[in-house]
């Protein structure tokens, strides 16, 4: 994969503070938020400087029942065109079904029938794309009964029928482990990391002896163990940076990446 | 082909956004506690964007906002292919209708400029 470095998630609400902090080296902008005809001055700012700008999509419900919303796959195709992106991602989870949209990524049960599906949606998704995809873990409050397959089982399956990318949040993986029980070492060590894309890495809050994935909140220490744990079995070819409300100080941001770093080595 | 799989897929997940999203029941082998979590995270979620997106909405009823959104969420799950703006607007709409809500006022052509 192609070496990105360290990098922090675009928001209009940050974007001076993103043109400014030192040492970002990539950042990201989420899809669905962005019009190819008219893109922010602010990110077309950042392209123009070389830093390549990854589309993020919420929205495919990838593992969702229904076959993949074509308009939804070409925006993000015009998108990546547009950004020069070398590559887009999106998550490993639905979204909507039976005419509900939950607004949220919700996770899949890990069963059989499920991975079929989200196979069949992936690649439906790839033709359309002119850039590799990336395939995002969530982070779960709840199980679904019955799995066939254990998380890291499921999304090396998942690479291995698809070929598509790996993005691991460390972020959700800590909240998994935490509210789920996931055992980490074994996730890390049963995805094929030669796969991976890149990283992300958020801040959260524990609420009722909950760990809620908030992307508000300063990251954890806990995280960053997580990141370590990943660093000790693969150089990742990037770390990225979410965080999208309650922002703080530059200084805060700056120094949450300045601890990625110290964590990379 | 994928078809019998997407069925029994659409419906274990229909099941589980109808108890998430619209009083729904909690699907067999769930834990309670966590669908109850899941849900309060969701609502609080869709709570959110709609202050983020109408502060005007959520400044007027203060703090009867949540309450209210709390109880329109219950009845008016987010449908598929709505944005974001349209479900602002219908619960504004609908605390209108429930005389929580002043109606807006008609704007006039000479008040296009106004603050």
């Amino acid at each position: 994969m192609e070496k990105l470095g360290v990098g922090i998630g675009w928001r209009p609400e940050i974007d001076l503070t993103v043109e400014r902090l030192p040492g970002v080296d990539f950042v990201e902008v989420v899809a669905e938020n962005l019009h190819v005809s008219h893109l922010p001055e602010s990110v077309l700012l950042l392209r123009d400087r070389g830093i390549p700008v990854l589309p993020h999509a919420v929205s495919l419900s990838l593992g969702g029942a229904e076959p993949v919303d074509r308009d939804r796959v070409a925006h993000l195709a015009s998108l990546a065109e547009a950004l020069d992106a070398p590559l887009v991602s999106d998550h490993v989870c639905f979204v909507r079904a039976g005419g509900l949209d939950s607004g949220h990524l919700m996770p899949l049960p890990r069963t059989r029938d499920a991975l079929d599906v989200l196979v069949a949606n992936v690649k439906a998704a790839q033709q359309d794309l002119p850039v590799p995809l990336a395939l995002e873990n969530v982070a779960a409050l709840l199980e679904w009964p019955d799995a066939d397959l254990t998380e890291g089982q499921f999304f090396a399956e998942l690479v291995d029928r698809t070929d598509c990318h790996l993005l691991i949040d460390v972020a959700n993986l800590y909240a998994n482990a935490r509210n789920l029980g996931t055992d980490v070492s074994r996730f890390l060590d049963e995805i094929p990391l030669e796969r991976l894309a890149y990283v992300h890495v958020a801040g959260g809050e524990e609420h009722q002896g909950v760990y809620h994935d908030t992307h508000a909140h300063a990251v954890r220490p806990e995280v960053l163990d997580v990141l370590a744990q990943l660093r000790a079995r693969v150089d990742p070819p990037g770390v990225l940076l979410e965080r999208d409300d309650h922002y703080p100080a530059d200084a805060e941001l700056a120094g949450e990446l300045a601890a990625i770093r110290a964590v990379l080595g | 082909m994928t078809q019998p799989q997407r069925d029994r897929l659409a419906a274990a997940q229909t099941e589980l956004l109808r108890a998430l999203l619209a009083d729904g029941a909690t699907p067999p082998g769930f834990d309670e506690d966590r669908v109850r979590i899941e849900k309060r995270a969701l609502r609080n979620k869709r709570r959110g964007i709609v202050e983020m997106l109408r502060p005007d909405v959520a400044d007027e009823l203060g703090e009867r906002f949540r309450p209210l959104f709390d109880a329109y969420a219950r009845t008016h799950p987010k449908e598929d292919g709505t944005r974001f703006r349209e479900d602002a607007a219908r619960f504004a709409d609908w605390a209108v209708g429930q005389g929580e809500l002043k109606p807006p006022k008609k704007k006039r052509w000479w008040q296009r400029t106004a603050t």
